[in-house]
């Protein structure tokens, strides 16, 4: 899977190749995520490699050089080493292992990365870290923790005189919270491709008009004023908007559930219809309605991410509200770029031939292939 | 059909790209044999060897005379010197460990090498009661007042300064003496008494160490008096010396950068990416000549200070002024950064990126405590004084609409 992103992006070097930069010299940080829900722990322990060597000793043939094998072979002491300075207590100690060991890099060096799990006693009450990494040997070592405690984050710095952190379960304002499902709805509108496609083929032809010409035969031109346009465009978002709502809302709160093979063949079957129809006009007047209709599927698509992100109970209302404001804030930005540009390139063949020929028919291919890739199981493009 | 292959590869980059996972991620290497990670100090050189011995001396102290301090102080000082030499904090993190079992001690040679550790983090004022300390335990402990006299010199305390300055001469600390008095004498409107008594002091000493440093003030205080071959003289027999420091570096450097020779600013710089204040100051010159190198080092520095803030620390508030303000086009926030920096540290270096900040986001009033410096302490250097005047100059006005005929 990350293979094939490699592959994509060497071969048209789109991407922004990362060069390697120089190693910075910075005080020691390790930068330790925790996601703790209920009794179950997962996270990530990131800890410099020449901090793990100064501790315990990496070098093993003394050559100045720490090789994967010579870190491979003390996995068992790094585990072992790192897990003793680390203390979470959610009603009693918490039991932590190292589930997997690899190494990532930052801006001063490489670095062991210890994939984290771990089970405690209690699943409600308030979670105690006691960190105590390296703080015998360099007292400007800090660790950078990143703590989800049920659906709420907390960042903070830990430092030798820290002691023992407490957080409370639910302790971040309301308004945090909303704020929290606010930014998670914008920021998956923005990378649910199938729904950003969905909204542009429907958006594609608002600056259009499909008008019969001199010749008697049906074309394209652009729209008159830019009123129509816009109009158009509040119709078809509005629409969209309430009905994901409606769906979303409902499916969040388990009201109605459907499979998720079906919901995502679903959307990627509208997309293809939506992209169709631009190319050979079915619907022409009444886009809102297509919109909406589709717009019920699309909910259940993104109800499902909120499934995944979970919910709080006591703030589920607050919580799907923030989400679902989130999306359209997200949607209203798309909008609000695509509609100015677009408006002007209304009336250059670039547009039509271009953007919405060209670029509902590949919107349309790209969803035959989801669609076959969701119906089928299959994974062909998306990674 | 290649054409049709290349846009969807292209889409699908796209969102590869725009997927967040798509950045440097933590991967499980195949290959024994790779190398993650070069140590700063192997294991077989004379550095090593020594922070060993001095290393086992401290263990042994600890288990046979636990209340001498004796050890841990000079492994923390050796520390140090690695900190400064190298612009690597991880090693005042060791010399702070080190030194954690004493911080109730009274042994002047203990609070002097704790009150360095505290300064480098810039505790100002924690770092002078140390020295005070150390003082009240030997009077004659001269180094406590040498550094109180360069702390004093920061925070544009010129008066106390000379006190302390004077205290060195009562000790016979002729080179001490002359540095600390020479410096204090430059920054408060005497550019060439404060020079000939540091040009005095470097005929009189042959230490290595004594002559980087006097050397590099020369070189500055010859710039400040608008003599730039002379600080060219200074600077390069400071690096003829062959010793690393990241202060020389940083102050030829600027001297390049002020004389528009921003291609001498990249050779010498080429190695010291690792620093955060050199890497601002290449940075600076590559985007000057336009070179390929800037992005990425614009891009890793904007990192560096990011990183910075999340662990709260606040010691390259100047360089990160300089940055937002000719890297980052932020004048905005280069000011706010360069005003925080001001109100700890006072020395020309701070003032000069607060005037620059002040003039590029057009707030006069911001850059006031820099003018009631200049107005207190008479500093000579033309191109300061300049600056000040500009950052008083009313903000322009709108010009006002032409008269329709």
């Amino acid at each position: 899977m990350t293979r094939l992103r490699l592959m994509f992006c060497r071969l048209l070097a789109l991407c922004a190749i990362c060069a390697l930069p120089a190693v910075a010299h910075k005080a020691s940080d390790s930068y330790l995520v925790l996601n703790v829900k209920g009794q179950q722990i997962t996270g990530q322990w990131d800890i410099a490699l020449r901090d793990i060597d100064f501790a315990i000793g990496l070098d093993a043939n003394s050559d100045g050089e720490i090789t994967w094998g010579e870190v491979r072979a003390r996995h068992t002491n790094i585990s072992a080493w790192a897990l003793g300075r680390l203390n979470v207590q959610r009603g009693g100690d918490c039991t932590l292992q190292v589930a997997e060991h690899l190494v990532d890099t930052h801006t001063d060096g490489a670095y062991a990365v210890l994939r984290l799990t771990g089970t405690c006693p209690s699943g409600t009450q308030a979670l105690a870290v006691n960190y105590r990494l390296l703080f015998e040997i360099d007292q400007l070592h800090r660790g950078l923790l990143r703590l989800d405690l049920d659906g709420v984050s907390h960042s903070t710095v830990l430092a030798p005189d820290t002691g023992v952190l407490t957080i409370k379960a639910g302790e971040t304002s309301r308004l945090a919270q909303f704020g929290q499902y606010l930014v998670e709805g914008i920021w998956h509108i923005w990378i649910g491709f199938d729904h950003i496609l969905f909204l542009l083929a429907l958006l594609l032809p608002a600056v259009l008009v499909h008008a019969v010409t001199l010749g008697g035969t049906r074309r394209w031109k652009g729209v008159v004023s830019f009123r129509v346009a816009l109009t158009e465009v509040l119709w078809v978002v509005t629409a969209f908007t309430v009905a994901h709502s409606i769906t979303l809302t409902l499916a969040a709160l388990q009201i109605i559930e459907l499979p998720s093979r079906v919901v995502e063949s679903a959307i990627a079957a509208s997309v293809v219809l939506a992209a169709a129809n631009n190319l050979w006009p079915v619907v022409e007047r009444r886009r809102w309605l297509v919109a909406f209709s589709f717009g019920l599927i699309h909910g259940f698509g993104f109800a499902s991410v909120l499934t995944e992100l979970g919910l709080p109970k006591d703030a589920l209302v607050l919580s799907l509200l923030g989400f679902n404001l989130g999306v359209e804030t997200g949607q209203l930005a798309i909008v609000a770029v695509f509609l100015p540009v677009a408006y002007l390139l209304r009336n250059t063949a670039l547009y039509r031939k271009g953007l919405f020929f060209g670029g509902s028919f590949l919107t349309m291919l790209v969803a035959l292939v989801w669609l076959a890739e969701r119906a089928f199981n299959l994974k062909l493009i998306s990674v | 059909m290649t054409v049709f292959f290349k846009i969807f590869a292209a889409l699908a980059c796209l969102w590869a790209c725009l997927l967040p996972s798509a950045q440097a991620a933590p991967r499980l290497p195949t290959d024994p044999t790779e190398v993650l990670e070069r140590l700063p100090i192997r294991p077989g050189d004379t550095t090593a060897r020594e922070l060993a011995a001095l290393g086992a001396a401290v263990t042994l102290a600890a288990r046979d005379t636990p209340n001498n301090p004796q050890p841990a102080t000079q492994l923390a000082e050796r520390y140090y010197e690695l900190a400064i030499a190298r612009g690597d904090p991880r090693y005042i993190g060791y010399a702070d460990a080190v030194m954690a079992t004493f911080t109730q001690s009274s042994a002047p040679a203990a609070l002097v090498v704790r009150g360095q550790l505290k300064q480098y983090r810039h505790d100002f004022d924690g770092a002078l009661a140390d020295f005070a300390a150390a003082l009240n335990a030997d009077p004659a402990f001269a180094s406590a007042h040498a550094w109180r006299g360069a702390i004093y010199k920061v925070q544009a305390n010129y008066p106390a300064a000379k006190a302390e300055c004077d205290a060195l001469q009562k000790l016979d600390r002729a080179t001490l003496y002359a540095g600390c008095i020479g410096l204090a004498t430059a920054y408060s409107g005497q550019l060439e008494t404060g020079f000939a008594t540091l040009q005095r002091a470097l005929d009189q000493t042959q230490d290595a160490g004594n002559r980087l440093w006097l050397l590099t003030r020369l070189g500055e205080v010859a710039a400040w008096r608008g003599k730039p071959e002379q600080a060219e003289k200074y600077y390069r027999a400071a690096l003829a010396l062959g010793i690393d420091d990241g202060y020389l570096l940083a102050a030829w450097s600027d001297f390049l950068l002020d004389q528009k020779r921003p291609a001498e600013v990249v050779k010498a710089l080429a190695n010291w990416e690792a620093s955060d204040g050199l890497l601002l100051r290449l940075a600076l010159a590559e985007t000057v000549l336009k070179l390929p190198a800037a992005k990425a080092h614009v891009q890793a520095l904007a990192d560096r200070f990011a990183a910075a803030k999340v662990r709260g620390d606040t010691t390259h508030r100047a360089e990160e002024a300089r940055f937002q303000l000719h890297l980052g086009g932020n004048a905005a926030d280069a000011l706010t950064i360069a005003a925080a920096n001001y109100q700890v540290q006072r020395e020309p270096r701070d003032a000069r990126p607060l005037l620059e900040a002040a003039i590029a986001a057009r707030n006069p009033a911001a850059a006031q405590p820099v003018r009631d410096w200049l107005k207190s302490s008479g500093f000579e250097d033309a191109h300061l004084r300049q600056l000040v005047e500009a950052s008083a100059a009313p903000p322009l006005s709108a010009p006002k609409p032409e008269a329709k005929p």
